[in-house]
């Protein structure tokens, strides 16, 4: 109906200013609030009450059986977080940014690397790309299943290929020292298909001109990899760092399924600990205090990365 | 490059092949494991020939109503997936097309939805689903995913990157948003909506804390709506050291998702290659 | 620059209208005061006439627990057809904790539900639980002088009064592959001393005498039980009453001292998810010390492929000690005045000698009653499992840490210093000194 009524218009409108004025008309209007709204309301609805909520209750001994029970801290929580000591708090924000720049450097360099392994097509190379994908297609819940056995010290396989290699086995899970990278082993594993796949869409895209000149010129293909290939990738790779950045902080099923946030504190990251001080020791409060500060660490990074990153890309995702 | 050895050719073959056989590995020995004799989980070295011993396997299908819970996540997921499209397209579009007072704001407070850490937001929103007697229902797996951060700015990029002209002809044409958004915007954007697609889909078949949390278990009864992801928890609880049992139960849990994908994944690796086109913008 | 202030002055404004709602929720608090009164009418509850149905958080959802969990609700509600008891299942404990959680600050609390005594004391001070008083019209209601002593004591919560019912208790028990320990010339040990020379004289040609799970800082695992057993057992105070704790007192360092020497001689190591179990199974360990109430699990791991020892645990310098496991009952402050009586019907039903008997025979947990034994189901029970007798003895003396909230968190840190001491080599007396300073700081924070 509305589509008849502007047609009709469109007929009968005058040509000259009046035309880009409609074309102006077009993408200006208050609509735009209704088009959001469906998921906006859900934002509103699941997260951003929620979250204002999460600021309020962190301000509390919260007693989130009975509220009436609780008790103003004020910023006490907050301090509290800095003085605590199993484990202290920057020991556990060490943990994220050390599983987060794993991630964020070993998840980008693989994937590239698989990308530009994989980039020509063929039978046996697309083969390839799917085996490297079917992990991120799988739930973390049942494949964290099977990792946890695949590490275990006495009749798994990792040991097995190490010790079949002639290289010193690991206690994996079950060290302080080695359970943080078998969780990264076991992210890598799952993650790397997707950004791996985000790549190739980037090289896809790339100008074969650059590189043939590149070539023209007598550069190596090393050379032409860093001066041409990984210039025009930039754009993709700042998508990938920044989604890997913000998904491995957050991450969770991996240290609940498989490490449980040790050996003795080892795998403990921020978003872990919310969990436990919130879920498993019901210190709601304090869990919040814990959730407002890891929301504020993304913010940051975020905000860090949308400075430096180059002026040209105002509308990147993230 | 131009000049590469047939050497360096088979470098990279033999190279690819070897990675894809890595990552495949895992469901590899899981599938030996749960086609192998209970016990010989434990040798070592490890068995890597199946037995073929479908014992295993019997056991852990009859141990929970795995098709009605099947049946559960696909409807869920399916929901969702619809919903996130809907969602994503409307919001893509008025935040990469439409100029209103307030934009810039709303952008900004759905990319702030990125950076709360989930699980802080499981109690009051378990208490909300409460108000709302959405507990125990399929609405209350599908409604709260039912909008995507990843999808709205992936829908958004491609409207970004789509020359003005289109629009300025569409709108002297006369056509309304609405019906400019099904005719030409959902063709354009294509790429984008089957990448946030699959994606939405497997996030729905990935989650767990939620459903756990919102839905009771009945694992025996025929009207559960619990995805199946909960049951295959349930049964690694309750059968924490039969692992043949177990990994045929990861087997037969995971193998549709894999079959969904296979059968997807030009679809998808096209998409991907489209989105990045538009990251690029 | 000017759209950031615009964007933060959103979110703030966002942020001060949710605050004013939750505000305003906390400042109409459900008048609640079930958790104040005293100890009772005098009046035990009638078990209704009407049609009742009563919900039951629980976990009994895997192996041989459901059918006898399923058994005891079919057999209730053979005998009260008016009464429906829902079972709300959950996969496993820290779920169900979390629901349960859930569902009473939503005001959806179930009738009843499972709950370990820290579990009880928070809910209990938010004044979410009826006291046993309330039901039965005192505070020891006649059926309670039935059960075993220790099973009496853990009743209560550190308040003294009777909050819980019992319900899927147990203690700890030495499983053992007798073949192995034959071949190494050893017998069955009867002190810690005996087991430690056991254990290091089986482990060789890629055997380790055991497997434990340390558990970790968000829950004790048999590790953490087997720990604190050994310092019981050395005459050593863990907590207080009041709970304070004495986490390195020497006996304490010593009982990890003894965890460490076994460690070092490699006749002890570490693992998750049952690794006792899964190690005696591969015949690549020897002993599994676990819960009474995981007979069935371990005998189907074993298989039948060697010749399995059940025996009570070994003893100390102060004799016999054993520690509680497993779950009792609360019910919750929500349910009606039917509901209430109709549960409570349930409660005393569920730890009649009879179906006490059916339930521990079935699901391998121990009758809470001395009564059941005498019952022709448990007397059969127990002619194919003789270590009962001696498990089923121990429900008189077994220990339970004090009843508080926190206590979760310190058992956390007992669980981190094992792991530290087993895993990363440090020293015992280091480690429990960390854990004493981190438990004291929980039980000021209360």
């Amino acid at each position: 109906m509305t589509a008849t009524t502007e047609a009709a218009k469109a007929l009968a409108a005058p040509p000259g200013p009046a035309r880009r004025n409609r074309a102006r008309d077009f993408r200006a209007t208050r609509w735009g609030w209704a088009y959001s709204a469906p998921a906006v309301l859900v934002f509103l609805a699941f997260v951003i009450i929620p979250t204002g909520y999460t600021f309020y209750v962190s301000l509390w001994k919260w007693n989130a059986l009975n509220p009436a029970l609780s008790k103003f801290k004020g910023l006490g929580n907050y301090s509290r977080l800095f003085n605590a000591t199993q484990p202290t708090f920057l020991s556990s924000l060490w943990h994220s940014l050390y599983f987060t720049g794993a991630m964020v450097v070993g998840g980008t360099a693989i994937s590239l690397a698989l990308a530009l392994l994989l980039q020509r097509g063929g039978l046996l190379l697309n083969s390839t790309r799917v085996a490297v994908f079917l992990p991120h297609a799988t739930p973390m819940i049942a494949t964290s299943m099977i990792w946890v056995w695949i590490f275990n010290p006495k009749f798994g396989l990792a040991d097995w290929f190490l010790h079949s290699l002639h290289l010193p086995t690991s206690q994996w899970l079950q060290s302080s020292a080695s359970s943080m990278p078998a969780v990264i082993i076991y992210s890598l594993w799952h993650e790397v298909g997707f950004t791996t796949v985000v790549f190739l869409g980037g090289l896809a895209m790339l100008s074969n001109e650059l590189s043939e000149a590149a070539r023209v010129d007598g550069c190596s293909a090393w050379q032409e990899f860093w001066h041409v290939t990984w210039q025009q990738l930039r754009p993709v790779t700042v998508f990938v760092i920044a989604i890997t950045a913000i998904t491995s902080l957050q991450a969770f099923t991996q240290f609940y399924q498989l490490s449980s946030g040790g050996p003795a504190y080892a795998t403990t990251t921020l978003s872990y600990l919310v969990y436990q001080e919130a879920f498993i020791f019901s210190d709601t409060g304090y869990g919040a205090a814990l959730a407002v500060v890891l929301f504020a660490i993304t913010v940051f990074f975020t905000l860090v990365r949308r400075r430096t990153a180059a002026g040209g890309e105002s509308h990147a995702l993230v | 490059m131009a000049g590469a050895s047939r050497a360096g050719r088979w470098a990279r073959r033999v190279l690819a092949v070897a990675i894809g056989v890595a990552f495949v590995f895992p469901f590899y020995w899981t599938v030996v494991i749960s086609l192998g004799h209970p016990g010989e989980f434990s040798d070592f070295p490890p068995v890597l020939v199946p037995h073929w011993d479908w014992s295993n396997w019997s056991r852990a299908w009859h141990s929970a109503p795995w098709l009605r819970l099947f049946g559960n996540t696909i409807l869920i997921a399916s929901c969702t997936v619809v919903l996130c499209l809907i969602t994503s397209l409307l919001a893509g579009f008025a935040f990469g097309v439409l100029r209103f007072p307030g934009r810039k704001v709303l952008t900004l407070v759905v990319l702030s939805v990125l950076m709360m850490p989930g699980t802080v937001l499981i109690i009051p929103d378990y208490v909300l689903a409460n108000d709302l007697h959405l507990l125990n229902t399929y609405w209350i797996q599908i409604i709260p995913w039912g909008a995507s951060v990843f999808g709205i700015f992936l829908v958004r990029q491609f409207f970004l990157t789509m020359p003005s002209e289109i629009l300025d002809a569409a709108a002297l044409d006369g056509a309304s948003r609405l019906r400019f958004l099904r005719s030409i915007g959902v063709p354009m954007v294509r790429p984008a909506l089957v990448i946030v697609a699959i994606n939405v889909f497997l996030g729905s078949w990935n989650s767990f804390l939620w459903p756990v949390i919102m839905t009771n278990s009945s694992m025996e009864s025929s009207s559960t709506v619990q995805p199946v992801e909960v049951g295959l928890s349930t049964f690694a609880n309750a059968e924490g050291t039969d692992f043949p049992g177990l990994a045929a139960a990861v087997t037969f849990t995971t193998l549709p998702v894999m079959v969904f994908f296979l059968l997807l994944q030009r679809q998808f690796i096209r998409g991907a290659l489209s989105a990045a086109g538009g990251v690029r913008g | 620059m000017g759209k950031r202030i615009t964007a933060a002055a959103g979110l703030a404004a966002i942020a001060l209208t949710a605050t004013a709602c939750a505000g305003g929720g906390a400042s109409t608090p459900k008048s609640d005061n079930t958790g104040a009164k005293s100890s009772g009418s005098g009046t035990e509850l009638a078990v209704p006439t009407g049609p009742v149905t009563i919900t039951f958080e629980e976990a009994m959802t895997i192996g041989t627990l459901k059918p006898a969990m399923d058994k005891l609700v079919s057999d209730f509600q053979a005998k009260y057809p008016n009464i429906t008891v829902k079972l709300q299942g959950d996969p496993d404990y820290a779920t169900m904790y979390t629901k349960e959680k859930a569902e009473v600050q939503a005001g959806n609390a179930p009738t009843i539900g499972q709950a370990y005594e820290s579990w009880a004391d928070y809910f209990q001070s938010a004044g979410k639980l009826v006291p046993i008083s309330d039901l039965a019209g005192t505070d020891t209601p006649a059926e309670m002088s039935t059960f075993y002593k220790g099973i009496q004591a853990d009743m209560k919560l550190p308040d003294g009064k009777t909050w819980m019912w019992p319900f899927n208790k147990s203690v700890l028990i030495l499983f053992a592959n007798a073949d192995l320990l034959a071949q190494a010339g050893q017998s069955e040990p009867k002190t810690w001393d005996d087991y430690a020379t056991a254990m290091k004289a089986v482990s060789k040609n890629g055997v380790t005498g055991s497997t434990i799970d340390p558990g970790s800082a968000t829950g004790a695992a048999f590790g953490t039980q087997w720990f604190e057993i050994l310092a019981r057992a050395d005459g050593a105070n863990l907590y207080d009453a009041d709970g304070t704790p004495h986490l390195s007192d020497p006996g304490v360092v010593k009982a990890l001292q003894y965890m460490k020497d076994l460690k070092d001689a490699n006749a002890l190591a570490t693992g998750k998810n049952y690794p006792g179990e899964t190690a005696l199974g591969a015949q690549k360990g020897v002993f599994d010390i676990s819960s009474a109430a995981g007979y069935g699990f371990e005998n189907k791991t074993v298989g039948g492929k060697f010749k399995l020892d059940i025996s009570a645990l070994p003893s100390g310098p102060s004799g016999a000690v054993n520690e509680l496991t497993g779950t009792n009952i609360v019910m919750f402050s929500g349910a009606s005045a039917d509901q209430k009586a109709a549960a409570w019907a349930f409660l005393k039903f569920i730890t009649t000698p009879a179906e006490q008997a059916q339930w521990a025979a079935t699901s391998g947990y121990l009758p809470v009653t001395s009564q059941a034994m005498t019952d022709p189901v448990m007397q059969a029970f127990v002619a194919k499992n003789p270590y009962e007798t001696a498990a089923v003895s121990e429900l008189d003396t077994a220990f339970t840490l004090p009843g508080f909230d926190w206590i979760f968190k310190c058992q956390g840190y007992e669980a981190t210093a094992i792991q530290e001491v087993l895993e990363n080599g440090k020293q015992p007396s280091d480690a429990l000194n960390t854990a004493q300073g981190a438990c004291t700081a929980a039980k000021a924070q209360g």
